[in-house]
């Protein structure tokens, strides 16, 4: 075999210095985490909140959460998958739909705090820019969104959530810069392009333009869509009924789930040191034995 | 050239992080909460250089006293020539740690309440005063051997190991 020079020595793993766990798994940005965490000093314990949007490839999460040493506490949570609930069945990762998980979002935040009457939000989404007006009597639910990893670009789906939350009724500091529909050389909002990205127009017209010129491509991509019958002019009502039905019952539901199975175990359990102790001493009586020797009081110690 | 003396002289040990602690500091130093009249270390972050207090203040403990947006103040005991002087200084939160120096009397409290509560409950008196630790009892030699240690005479021919 030719020889090879090995490229990681010894010192370089001795020196070697890991990143936090999450950085090593790429899941967290510390330098934002830090940003965002930090609370001033001078308002003791009041817990920070943020609103966290992540998608995976199938699903949208979206979170309250606030930090603590022992770990970050969830306030409250709003799944894609749950959307079926309220009658979205299909395109769970598009903007609409995390219009619609934002809002969902929001309301059921409001309702745990018990503040959902007094902050409405913007009840018809009109795609203009909304932001929550203090009530008299409560000052609104202050939260600051936390995009983690992604690239914010305009018209990316984080904003969405982030529009549903704020028609929800939650204050977030924002800007209209990088919702759907802002025009870079105008440098304004146009909040018809946005309006229609809230109500899925954009997949509406991708619809009607495959309808026209491919028709087996339609077929196969929407194939879901054509299953349920939903046709490109009928998104926008079905949109308009889904946030209806989640500013009527915002509440999470406690999924009934079966007891867990009990699986074999491929691999030996870790012992505790009372029980590896044990093991040794054990060990060492049969050893003793066998040679003939009794040497108890040895072992003891 | 002369040897300065600036503000962060002869700190090139004194500031450096750990070896393999380098970099991003952990998150919870931010999430500590503090109060005034708590006790804190000082202990220098020489990743962070806002808020830096000077070499001096290194490994001293000392109350709070003023708490603002990102850094707090300390009060420290500090020796002037034939005097001490109490310094208020003001630390961000990466140099400072809370202290556990109060630690063992606050559980102290907690327990000497809990058991002057029982007492009571009871109808008993105790002392809750701590006791130095007094002189050892005494106790018997056990398995002793009498071993008695003469002087041996002298032998010069031991002594002189082939030199002669």
């Amino acid at each position: 075999m030719p020889y090879v020079k090995a490229q990681k020595s010894k010192a370089y793993f001795k020196r070697y210095q890991v990143k936090f766990k999450r950085r090593r798994e790429g899941k967290t940005d510390y330098r934002a985490r830090n940003r965002l965490i930090n609370q001033d000093k001078n308002k003791y314990n009041t817990p920070k909140y943020r609103l966290v949007a992540r998608f995976t490839n199938k699903d949208i999460v979206a979170q309250i959460i606030h930090a603590s040493i022992s770990g970050d506490i969830v306030l409250a949570a709003a799944y894609a998958h749950e959307l079926p609930r309220y009658g979205l069945e299909v395109g769970l990762t598009n903007y609409a739909a995390a219009y619609c998980v934002g809002l969902l979002l929001a309301r059921r935040t409001l309702k745990q705090l018990e503040m959902d009457a007094e902050y409405e939000g913007n009840v018809e989404a009109t795609g203009e820019d909304f932001t929550v007006e203090p009530a008299e009597t409560r000052r609104p639910f202050r939260a600051l969104l936390d995009v983690g990893l992604i690239r914010t670009t305009t018209g990316n789906r984080v904003f969405g959530v982030l529009k549903g939350a704020l028609d929800g009724g939650i204050d977030i500091p924002h800007s209209d810069k990088r919702f759907a529909g802002f025009n870079k050389d105008s440098k304004q909002l146009d909040p018809e392009v946005h309006r229609k990205y809230i109500y899925g127009g954009h997949v509406a017209a991708y619809m009607r333009n495959l309808m026209e010129d491919e028709p087996e491509k339609y077929q196969s991509h929407f194939s879901e869509y054509i299953k349920r019958s939903i046709e490109p002019d009928t998104i926008e009502g079905m949109y308009k009924k889904v946030h209806a039905a989640i500013r009527a019952s915002p509440e999470a539901k406690k999924s009934e789930k079966a007891p867990t199975k009990e699986h074999k175990r491929y691999n030996l359990k870790k012992l505790s040191y009372e029980e590896r102790k044990a093991k040794l001493i054990d060990r060492l009586k049969a050893l003793n034995s066998a040679a003939g020797v009794d040497n108890d009081s040895d072992e003891d110690d | 050239m002369p040897a300065g003396h600036g503000l962060r002289s002869r700190t090139r040990d004194l500031f450096s992080r750990p070896f393999r602690k380098k970099g991003y500091i952990p998150l919870s130093t931010y999430l500590r909460t503090y109060k005034i009249g708590d006790y804190v270390d000082v202990k220098v972050n020489g990743a962070v250089h806002k808020g830096m207090p000077h070499k001096f203040y290194h490994g001293r403990t000392g109350r709070v006293w003023n708490i603002t947006k990102r850094a707090i103040g300390v009060e420290v005991n500090k020796q002037v020539g034939n005097r001490i002087i109490r310094k208020r200084i003001h630390v961000r939160v990466e140099h400072v740690q809370p202290s556990r120096c109060t630690e063992e009397f606050k559980l102290r409290k907690i327990k000497n309440d809990q058991l002057k509560a029982e007492a009571k409950a009871k109808g008993e008196v105790i002392s809750t005063k701590r006791q130095p630790e007094g002189p050892k009892p005494g106790f018997m030699v056990e398995g002793a051997m009498l071993e008695t240690v003469t002087p041996i005479p002298y032998d010069v021919v031991n002594d002189l190991k082939g030199g002669y």
